[in-house]
């Protein structure tokens, strides 16, 4: 089973106070530390980010970046809006890293360093969590 | 004794190292007196930074006196920026200060608000959302999304405050139209504090690297122009990185002062210099981000 995390959700349980912006590294701290405690090491997870207002540097990187460096195999990222796509691409590209996100329109694709996202999206379609479309496109399919 | 430190009459980043120097020029033990009685007008910078001063002035000695602005409506304008609030309690005000609440008006987008914890960057953020949105795409031009890459700039200015400065600072953001070098509406966050600065900051992760070189100016090149940072964790320095990212898109500006020097990502239409060595002395950090009113089909160009 993938784990599926709503970032909101984590957001409100991590810190004190109503809050829909991803700001602040020790808000990002808490957030990807209270993701952390639910999340085995190496796996395959999901991260949706509707709801979340924004997101800066400092928390894209605290949590995606973090994540992808030193607890997960592949994130995708889901709800994500062009504002957020702003904050973790360069964040995740400056370190060399990547993860795939999930368009609209369910096209999947990779965010970050152009290096390693075919072979995360390669990695999904062999464990059958997503399949290739005519055309080429790449969905994920274990949703 | 007292020792006079006169507020330019018009105070903003320009004026600023005129009243730096005649901060500099105090010693431990004296009062000072900001004397602001002739102002005439201050920019968002001019607000903050002297409340930068009162901080680090109540630090050396007596409590310091300031002198309001006679002019009523510079008087007035001051109070619903939000500065007399903060001002009080770091100085002895005197003069006529009217007791009007900071403003909820089109120029005021964010008065100026302390910064002292995270949780006053998420306030910050949350605040200039709801504010910001209509003037950055109605009256600057800038398309809707900007205003999300505006908060997240607001954010990591604001951070700079709680993760580097060791004590608190204030932040303020207004609109206005900015007649002396673009004849068109700006939007100018300011952000200051009177903490240690970033050669302080960086000195134990960067003096070595630049060996005689160190120094207030190679400070702040290397955390705005190499993105370095005083926490060895490879993530870090991505705030200002991202602020340059965000400004180059719209054409804006960013100076950071801070001890004796102060560097510029300067755009087409202005003239400063990238980078001044060899200022009056002012303590902590200050932080200047200009974005301009775009024009149809494309950025602000030079007048």
């Amino acid at each position: 089973m993938i784990p599926h995390i709503m970032v909101q959700t984590v957001l409100q349980q991590a810190v004190s106070g109503f809050y829909t912006d991803l700001v602040t590294r020790p808000t990002g701290r808490a957030v990807r530390e209270n993701i952390e405690r639910e999340l085995p090491a190496g796996t395959i997870a999901v991260m949706d980010f509707t709801g979340v207002g924004c997101l800066d540097y400092s928390c894209a990187d605290e949590i995606v970046a973090k994540l992808v460096r030193d607890k997960v195999r592949v994130l995708l990222l889901r709800g994500l809006t062009d504002a957020h796509r702003e904050a973790i691409e360069p964040v995740l590209a400056g370190a060399g890293l990547a993860v795939l996100c999930e368009r609209p329109d369910g096209v999947l694709e990779g965010l970050g360093a152009t290096g390693p996202a075919p072979a995360l999206l390669d990695e999904l379609v062999q464990r059958r969590l997503a399949a290739r479309y005519p055309g080429g496109s790449i969905r994920f399919t274990a949703a | 004794m007292t020792r006079l430190v006169e507020v330019p009459t018009q105070f903003d980043d320009r004026s600023f190292d005129q009243f730096a120097a005649a901060y500099a020029q105090a010693t431990d033990g004296e009062r000072l007196l900001f004397d602001a009685h002739a102002a005439e007008w201050a920019s968002p910078y001019g607000l903050v930074g002297l409340l930068a001063a009162g901080e680090a002035a109540a630090r050396r000695g007596e409590r310091p006196l300031l002198t309001a602005p006679a002019n009523p409506d510079v008087v007035s304008y001051w109070a619903r920026a939000g500065f007399f609030r903060e001002a009080g309690d770091l100085f002895e005000v005197h003069g006529k200060v009217p007791r009007t609440k900071p403003a909820v008006e089109s120029e005021v987008l964010l008065p100026v608000t302390p910064v002292r914890a995270a949780e006053d960057v998420h306030a910050v953020v949350s605040t200039i959302q709801q504010r910001a949105s209509a003037i950055l795409s109605s009256e600057l031009g800038l398309d809707p999304k900007a205003t999300m890459g505006f908060a997240m700039a607001l954010s990591e200015s604001c951070q700079n405050i709680v993760e580097h400065a060791g004590t608190g600072g204030w932040v303020a953001v207004q609109a206005y139209n900015w007649r002396r070098k673009l004849a068109r509406r700006v939007v100018v966050i300011a952000v200051a504090d009177a903490g240690v600065g970033f050669r302080h900051s960086l000195e134990p992760t960067q003096a070595k690297r630049f060996g005689d070189r160190w120094g207030d100016a190679a400070a702040l090149e290397a955390a705005l122009i190499q993105g370095v940072s005083r926490f060895r964790d490879p993530g870090r320095g991505q705030g200002l990185a991202g602020i340059r990212r965000y400004l180059a898109r719209w054409e804006g500006k960013v100076a950071i002062r801070s001890g004796t020097a102060r560097i510029a990502i300067v755009p087409r239409w202005d003239d400063d210099v990238p980078l001044k060595d060899g200022l009056p002395p002012f303590p902590g950090s200050q932080v200047l981000l200009i974005i301009p009113e775009q024009q149809s089909g494309g950025g602000p160009s030079k007048q």
